[in-house]
């Protein structure tokens, strides 16, 4: 009885090592393995003419998307950083040794001023919408001294400057707009001295912070201003700023 | 019979089967060549003739980018401040805020501050090796400032689903509040520079700015609401406003428009980079106002290197 192999597919023979290859089928198998090398062989021609070409109108001076940029200028965390390569170097986060003298002078102004208005309200006399405002901007330079000593660590000084204190301290113990008056030129000259810091400074944890200090001290010199009945803009803005610290603490 | 009976009967020549065999085993070897030969094959075809991929402009951020925003951002401020001016709408009384009287001088005051930033912003620009800019921030005209003018001057004219929006009912307050808010953002925009510019004498003249914007922001919100030195020491709602929320009046009648928050001098006790928003013009059908926030410069309002005024 003949049986025939029905197994389909080419490699039907090879499929199961127990059934021998025979003669004829080696031939076959050599003469197809002979044709699809001839194929083969034809390929890369056929390929060639059958693979699109890219756009032949490609500008001049262009880089692929994707590809890096040509820029060699060092690549920067300033702003924003997952945006491509920038020119600027980035500064230091964290406040470095010279940092540390600056910030911890800044504290003890702030410590200072806490001092003054401590001083100012013991004062009689307040009406209590100059009460509510000068025990805002006295907590304020308290949660100032407070935050500086977060950034310091160790190295806060905690503690007032006892010549800033002495030298001011006669002007936070008089009459009402007196007090005012001398409130404002504290203010001021705190400003002056944390625009100086600023300009010091290093790192930029440091001067973020002493700039959101500055910004909100400026608001106080108008408002002490305006408390005081001023209505010269130029004495409620400020047109001219007090003298900074740094340096004389 | 044994399997061992079982034998291939081989017939002779190439039979039909025997042809398939070869054709597939042909076919086979074609479709495992066809993958993996000839990698020079270029990038994908496209059908039909189109333009090139863009080359998108390398987004730099640096020190003149940051300058460059600054600079254009007070323009565009010293600009709507001329415009302001030039429409007399601060010396026109207000009905919503009758104490308030005649601010064109102190506007004059702010303008001059701000075409002197502007100039600054474009030395310290140049020093960092950046063109100048001289016109106003594009983004901040087209998102905020024109959109503010138009509503507060024309009104919006009815569409197929909305009625039409009047002219502002009360230009003066609603650009008294733009200059606060414009201020405002001069202040916090300053602020926001400090810990990405890379120099401390850069950091030092931008907080100079941003210092005297946030004297000039609390003195023009103590002349909008005298005595609102700080949040909830007295009353900061607009009087006849005093709604919060739109409400839509049960018996048919007109809802009253957005309440309009009045600004205080000392809003927090650091300086804020938080938007500041602006509320005005006239109220649509439901009451509604217009809402701008004014943030900060960021990847949608910087002044690129490829940019050029328009």
């Amino acid at each position: 009885m003949e049986i025939e192999v029905t197994e389909s597919g080419a490699f039907a023979e090879l499929s199961d090592g127990r059934q021998p290859i025979g003669r004829r089928a080696a031939v076959r198998v050599a003469a197809g393995v002979g044709l699809g090398g001839a194929a083969l062989s034809l390929l890369p021609f056929l390929s060639g003419r059958a693979a699109a070409s890219p756009p032949t109108s490609q500008p001049p001076n262009t880089q692929p998307v994707n590809s890096e940029p040509t820029s060699t200028e060092p690549t920067s965390t300033v702003g924003t950083t997952a945006i491509g390569a920038t020119s600027t170097s980035a500064p230091p986060q964290r406040p470095t040794g010279d940092d540390v003298a600056l910030l911890s002078f800044a504290q003890q102004v702030e410590a200072t001023a806490v001092a003054l208005y401590n001083e100012a309200l013991k004062v009689t006399g307040w009406s209590d919408e100059q009460a509510q405002v000068v025990t805002f901007i006295r907590d304020a330079h308290l949660s100032y001294a407070q935050s500086l000593s977060g950034l310091l660590g160790r190295d806060a000084p905690n503690s007032i400057s006892p010549e800033v204190f002495d030298a001011q301290k006669g002007g936070f113990t008089g009459a009402i707009d007196a007090v005012l008056a001398s409130a404002g030129a504290l203010e001021s000259t705190a400003v002056a001295t944390h625009g100086d810091v600023i300009a010091k400074l290093a790192g930029t944890d440091g001067a973020s912070l002493i700039a959101s200090i500055q910004m909100n001290e400026a608001r106080y010199c108008t408002v002490l201003a305006d408390l005081a009945g001023e209505t010269d803009p130029t004495v409620l803005l400020v047109d001219e700023e007090a003298a900074s610290l740094v340096g004389k603490g | 019979m044994t399997n061992e009976d079982i034998q291939i009967t081989d017939k002779p020549g190439i039979d039909r089967r025997g042809l398939f065999r070869l054709g597939g085993l042909t076919a086979a070897a074609l479709a495992i060549a066809a993958c993996s030969d000839n990698t020079e094959a270029g990038t994908v075809g496209r059908v039909g003739e189109g333009g090139t991929t863009p080359a998108l402009e390398d987004p730099v951020v640096n020190d003149g980018v940051f300058l460059r925003t600054m600079a254009g951002i007070s323009t565009s401020i010293a600009n709507a401040y001329g415009h302001i001016l030039d429409g007399g709408f601060l010396a026109k009384a207000s009905e919503t805020l009758p104490d308030l009287g005649d601010q064109t001088e102190l506007v004059k005051l702010f303008q001059e501050h701000h075409t002197t930033a502007a100039d600054t912003f474009n030395a310290l620009a140049l020093e960092a090796g950046a063109e100048a800019w001289t016109c106003g921030n594009t983004r901040l005209d087209a998102a905020s400032i024109n959109p503010i003018f138009d509503r507060v001057e024309n009104g919006v004219p009815a569409t197929d689903s909305s009625k039409v929006i009047g002219p502002s009912d009360d230009p003066t307050r609603d650009y008294i509040n733009l200059v606060h808010s414009l201020e405002s953002m001069s202040a916090s925009s300053c602020q926001a520079l400090v810990p990405v510019l890379s120099g401390a004498a850069m950091r030092f003249t931008a907080m100079q700015i941003g210092v005297r914007s946030a004297r000039q922001a609390a003195l023009v919100a103590l002349r909008i609401f005298p005595g609102g030195y700080l949040p909830g020491l007295a009353d900061s709602t607009v009087a006849d406003n005093s709604s919060a929320t739109t409400t839509a009046a049960a018996d048919g009648a007109t809802p009253a428009p957005t309440a309009i928050p009045q600004p205080v001098a000392l809003p927090s006790r650091y300086g804020l980079l938080s938007p500041t928003t602006f509320i005005g013009g006239a109220g649509d059908e439901n009451g509604v106002r217009l809402k701008i926030n004014f943030e900060t410069p960021s990847l949608n309002s910087f002044t690129y290197p490829f940019y050029a005024c328009p």
